[in-house]
């Protein structure tokens, strides 16, 4: 790679204006030379007035769909963020289709016409990528006072979200318990995994209610999928955590990324180095990280997590990307309310 | 001189290509941006929209676009189809639970009709991991061999360590460039 930079207008047809003219320019002689071409054959006027008329078609259109996404680009500003995502994507795509249909027509259009479209069109791209920017999370949040107003949500009941099948698990599970830890299908029971179990391993629980889980050591990725009222403990995970399916429970772990679906009201004393999402949940809580054993430190290390970077209290709800209003589906934790202490 | 021709030739002169990176959330997409991009990729969080990078490799211009694969995003992909020239498909090979998910995302995307030109490089990523499952593995569970309306590759990576990013990355750019860009 020679230079890199990010983008900072939508890729479209072309790469630099200076460089797009000039071929533009070429493009336009050539076209000039072959309408010649074709008067001295006496097919002037008929290519004339079909040009003409899709000259007239190109403007028409052009404009109109330009119109249509200026219409959608204005429409963000002041909007929230579950409003603006989507309108913005549409608006990049409807832009780069302008952006061929420009491409497609320039045979027929003339210098100026061409200028005038392209610049419109770097117009729009130009504000595309300035709405785009706002739009963006920014960098800190502080939920400091909702957390009373939305104490409420997690006592709501749970609407008991449908559990599709498993698509093709079966295949494959075989192959993956040689190489997988897990626990499945188990009620009432304490579970545990040793540092040496767990060592890199992707660790997988399914199908457990009322069980006590304690993971030591550090885990590549941990997967917890239809978890009813457990409390399940893990040390620090060196890529993600996925929840699935699972309520009324306790859980605590370190880890890189937090990805939760279809989750109801769960507690979950999260350290985690980049963002905590959740899709499809009601009733999740927050609050840091605060499980402890001997050997957490060590655990530390080998996964490779910042234990200075903790960012369990920005969570993305991807069903409710509203910017100036706080998701009806999770909450912080008050502090009165957090555990400090966990049984072995 | 026809249309298309001149429209490669264009393309030829910018050596401009478009690459859209798709795969199920989770699949190490940002990563394996970032990576080859030579950023940190320890602060990587799943993705809420879509990531753009232009950069410059061989003396092409590369637009990658990297969306979100969450479920609730996957509608959105159909809205970076338009002119794709590459479509680089990221499967976590250690993810064996939602292998069957993936094929079937790949699948109907190779459907569309706005992707019919696009070559198709599979990267079978996370295989650093001691529970990642071969290339081979993956080749047959996504059933790549089925595949012949595309030009496909699969190839074996790991976007932490690096490896074989560039050699999938090149075989893209050799398969489309061995497309758009030859003289007439
Ligand atoms: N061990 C290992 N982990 C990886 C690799 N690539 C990605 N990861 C981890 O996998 C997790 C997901 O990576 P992302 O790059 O965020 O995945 P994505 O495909 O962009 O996900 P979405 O944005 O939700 O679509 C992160 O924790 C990464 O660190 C890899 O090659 N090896
Ligand atoms: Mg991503």
């Amino acid at each position: 790679m020679d230079a890199t930079h990010e983008v900072s207008r939508e890729p479209g047809g072309f790469a630099g204006e200076s460089g797009a003219d000039k071929i533009q320019e070429r493009l336009q002689k050539r076209h000039q030379a072959r309408a010649e071409d074709a008067e001295r054959r006496k097919e002037a006027k008929e290519s004339m007035s079909v040009a003409e008329e899709k000259g007239e078609y190109f403007s028409t259109s052009f404009n109109t769909e330009r119109a249509s996404i200026e219409e959608l680009l204005s429409s963000c500003s002041g909007a929230d963020r579950a409003v603006v995502t989507p309108r913005l994507e549409e608006a990049t795509a409807k832009t780069l289709q302008l952006q061929k249909f420009l491409n497609d027509s320039m045979l027929f259009l003339t210098q100026y016409e061409l200028r005038r479209a392209q610049a419109a069109l770097q117009k729009l791209q130009s504000s595309i990528v300035e709405i785009r920017e706002e739009a963006q999370p920014r960098k800190k949040f502080t939920f400091r006072a909702r957390t009373k107003a939305t104490d409420k949500v997690s006592d709501a009941p749970s609407p008991e979200a449908d559990t599709p099948a498993d698509s093709g698990g079966n295949k494959v599970d075989g192959a993956a318990e040689s190489v997988q830890c897990r626990f499945s299908d188990l009620d009432n029971v304490c579970l545990t995994k040793t540092a040496e179990e767990i060592q890199k391993r992707d660790v997988l629980l399914t199908h457990l209610s009322n069980c006590k889980v304690r993971l030591f050591g550090s885990p590549s990725t941990l997967h917890l999928k239809h978890i009813d009222s457990c409390e399940i403990l893990c040390g620090p995970v060196s890529s993600s955590v996925f929840i699935d399916h699972c309520t009324n429970s306790t859980l605590a772990m370190p880890c890189q990324q937090l990805r939760t679906h279809n989750t109801t009201d769960t507690k979950v004393y999260l350290h985690v180095t980049s963002r905590a999402i959740i899709e499809d949940c009601h009733g999740v809580s927050f609050a840091p990280f605060s499980w402890s054993y001997p050997t957490l430190e060590e655990d530390f290390d080998l996964s490779g997590l910042d234990r200075d970077r903790n960012n369990w209290s920005q969570v993305d709800d991807f069903n409710w990307l509203a910017a100036g209003t706080h998701s009806p589906n999770w909450t912080v934790i008050p502090e009165a309310d957090r555990k400090t202490t966990w049984d072995p | 001189m026809g249309l298309l021709t001149i429209l490669k030739k264009m393309k030829q002169k910018e050596r401009e290509m478009r690459l859209l990176m798709l795969g199920l959330d989770n699949a190490g997409k940002t990563t394996i941006l970032k990576k080859f991009n030579g950023e940190d990729v320890s602060t990587i969080s799943p993705t809420l929209g879509f990531n753009i990078k232009t950069l410059e490799h061989r003396g092409f211009k590369l637009n990658i676009w990297d969306v979100g694969g969450q479920k609730s995003l996957r509608s959105y992909w159909r809205n970076y189809f338009e002119s794709t020239d590459g479509l680089v498909w990221v499967v976590d090979s250690a993810d064996r639970l939602r292998l069957e998910d993936c094929r079937q995302e790949l699948s109907s995307l190779l459907q569309e009709e706005r992707l019919a030109g696009a070559t198709l490089l599979v990267f079978a990523n996370k295989q650093d991991l001691p529970g990642a499952l071969s290339k081979e593995a993956i080749r047959e569970a996504m059933a790549l061999d089925g595949i012949k309306s595309h030009h496909w590759c699969i190839i074996g990576c790991s976007a932490v360590t690096g490896e074989n990013l560039l050699a999938g990355v090149d075989w893209l750019l050799d398969d489309i460039a061995a497309r758009i860009f030859t003289t007439d």
